[in-house]
C-alpha cells in the first residue's frame, strides 16, 4: 500500500473499480512523485475527474468497444433508461403546463393538436409499459442477486433511494395540500411559486438517484445473453416511443401556437402573446436531449446486434493494430479514451 | 509580433498516447519518469488523468506492456505492435514536416 494522502485516494474515486484495482496504486504513487503533500492543483482534479468518468462509461459498456458486448447492449440499455428519466421530468412539466389547454383554444382548431397530445399519452404510456415489462425480465436476476450477496449488501444503494423518494413524495403532498388549501379563485402567492420550484428540483434530484441507483443495481446482475437481447430490443422499442412523445410534443405547440396563441399567453382568445414560450423551449430542448441520449444507446444496441446477430464480438480485441488506417487512426482512437 | 497561446500550440504535439510510445522508445519508464521526459522533450506537461488514460488505452491495445514493479512502480514497455504503430506516426509525420519544409522554402525562395 502506499502513503498517499487522503485527497489522492479521494481523487481515486473518479474511478471505477476494475480500473483502481489495476492502475490505483501505481497512479498513487505517480501523483506521490508529482505533488508530494501539497494539495492537488484543480487542473490535476478536473483531469482526473474527466478521466475517471470516461473510464467509468467504458467500463460501463456506454462508450468504446472494449468490454463485452453483453455489457455494451446493458450500457446502451441503460442510457436509454436515463433518457427516459429526462422525459419523465420533461412530460410532468409538459403535462402541467398544457393542462385546460383545449378549454383555451376554439373547438374547431382542437383536430391536429388532439391527435397530438393523444399520441403523447399513448407513447408515454407504452413507454411505462415497457420499463414495467423490463423489470418483471430483470426481476429473476435481481432474486438471485439478492439471495447470492445479501439485502445487508444491497441496503446501502437502496438507501438512498428510500429517503430521497420519501423526501420528494412528502414535499410534493405538502405542495398540493397548500395549492388545494388556497383554492382555485386565489391568485398563487410567491411563497408557493418558490415552494413548488423547490419541490420540483427536489423531485428531480430523486429521479437522479434512483436512476443512478437503477444502473448501479443492473450492472450487478447476471443476465443471460437471451435476457440482455430482450432488454436490448425493448430499449429499442422505448426510443421509438420517445421520438413519437417529442414529435407529439413539438406537433401540439405548433399547431396551438398558429390557431391560439392566446394560450401562451393571458389565455384570453385573441390577445397577444409570444409563440414561443421560455417553458416550451425548455421542455423541447430537454426531451431533445434525452432523444440524443436514447438515440446513441438504440444505434450501439443496433451495432452490436447487426455483428453476427447480436453475439458481437469487441470490435477491437487486445492485442490489435490496425495498420493501414495509420497514426492518425490510433490518435483518434486514443482520445476517445484520453 | 507577440506570441499568443495559439501560435504557440501550433508548435506542440501534444497527443498523449504519441507522447508516450515516443517516450518508451528508447526504454521502459514508469508513469512519473513518463511524464518528465515528456515534459522535457516535447515541452509538454500532462495531467494525470490523461496520462493514465492513454496508458490505459495503449495497454489495452496491445501497444504497450507493464513489466514487474521496481520499488513499487510499475514501468511499462513498448510491445512490437507499439514499435510499429509509433513507426507508422512517424512516417506520417516525416510526410507533413517534409511538405511544409519544402512549401515554406520554395515560399521564402520567392520572398528573397
Amino acid at each position: 500500500m502506499t502513503n498517499s494522502s487522503p485527497q489522492h485516494r479521494r481523487a481515486l474515486k473518479w474511478y471505477p473499480r476494475t480500473w483502481r484495482d489495476r492502475y490505483g496504486a501505481d497512479f498513487e504513487l505517480f501523483l506521490q512523485d508529482r505533488y508530494g503533500e501539497e494539495s492537488l492543483p484543480m487542473s490535476a482534479q478536473l483531469s482526473m475527474a474527466r478521466s475517471g468518468t470516461v473510464e467509468r462509461l467504458r467500463s460501463g459498456g456506454i462508450v468504446g468497444s472494449t468490454v463485452d458486448p453483453e455489457t455494451q447492449v446493458r450500457g446502451a440499455s441503460l442510457l436509454v433508461l436515463c433518457a427516459w428519466g429526462v422525459f419523465i421530468v420533461a412530460g410532468l412539466a409538459f403535462a402541467k403546463y398544457t393542462e385546460h389547454w383545449s378549454l383555451a383554444t376554439p373547438r374547431i382548431d382542437h383536430w391536429l393538436p388532439s391527435a397530438a397530445m393523444r399520441a403523447v399519452q399513448v407513447a408515454a404510456t407504452a413507454g411505462i409499459l415497457i420499463v414495467i415489462v423490463a423489470a418483471l425480465i430483470s426481476l429473476p436476476a435481481l432474486v438471485e442477486l439478492v439471495r447470492s450477496d445479501g439485502w445487508s449488501e444491497l441496503w446501502p444503494l437502496m438507501r438512498p433511494v428510500v429517503v430521497s423518494v420519501t423526501v420528494a413524495g412528502a414535499v410534493s403532498i405538502g405542495i398540493v395540500a397548500w395549492n388545494d388549501h388556497l383554492g382555485p379563485a386565489t391568485d398563487t402567492p410567491t411563497g408557493l411559486r418558490i415552494a413548488g420550484v423547490l419541490a420540483g428540483l427536489v423531485v428531480i434530484g430523486a429521479l437522479v438517484v434512483t436512476c443512478g441507483t437503477l444502473i448501479a443495481i443492473v450492472y450487478r446482475l447476471r443476465f443471460s445473453p437471451r435476457v440482455t437481447r430482450i432488454l436490448g430490443l425493448l430499449a429499442v422499442v422505448m426510443v421509438a416511443t420517445l421520438v413519437v412523445i417529442f414529435a407529439g410534443a413539438v406537433t401540439w405547440w405548433i399547431s396551438t401556437a398558429l390557431h391560439a396563441p392566446w394560450f401562451f399567453g393571458s389565455l384570453v382568445p385573441q390577445s397577444p402573446a409570444t409563440p414561443a414560450p421560455l417553458a416550451m423551449i425548455v421542455l423541447c430542448l430537454m426531451m431533445l436531449s434525452g432523444l440524443v441520449l436514447a438515440g446513441i444507446g438504440a444505434v450501439r444496441i443496433t451495432l452490436m446486434r447487426s455483428h453476427a446477430g447480436g453475439t458481437a464480438k469487441p470490435s477491437r480485441p487486445r492485442g490489435s493494430t490496425r495498420r493501414s488506417a495509420g497514426s492518425l487512426a490510433l490518435r483518434q482512437q486514443m482520445k476517445e479514451g484520453t | 509580433m507577440p506570441r499568443t497561446g495559439r501560435q504557440k500550440s501550433l508548435r506542440r504535439v501534444n497527443d498523449p498516447p504519441l507522447l508516450i510510445l515516443t517516450s518508451l522508445a528508447d526504454g521502459p519508464k514508469h508513469g512519473y519518469a513518463l511524464a518528465q521526459d515528456i515534459g522535457e522533450f516535447a515541452g509538454v506537461q500532462l495531467s494525470p488523468g490523461a496520462l493514465y488514460g492513454a496508458i490505459a488505452r495503449l495497454e489495452e491495445r496491445g501497444l504497450i506492456e507493464a513489466l514487474p514493479e521496481v520499488e513499487r512502480r510499475r514501468p511499462y514497455r513498448l510491445t512490437a505492435a507499439g514499435s510499429a504503430e509509433l513507426a507508422e506516426a512517424m512516417r506520417d509525420m516525416r510526410r507533413v514536416v517534409d511538405v511544409g519544409t519544402h512549401r515554406l522554402g520554395l515560399l521564402q525562395g520567392r520572398l528573397a
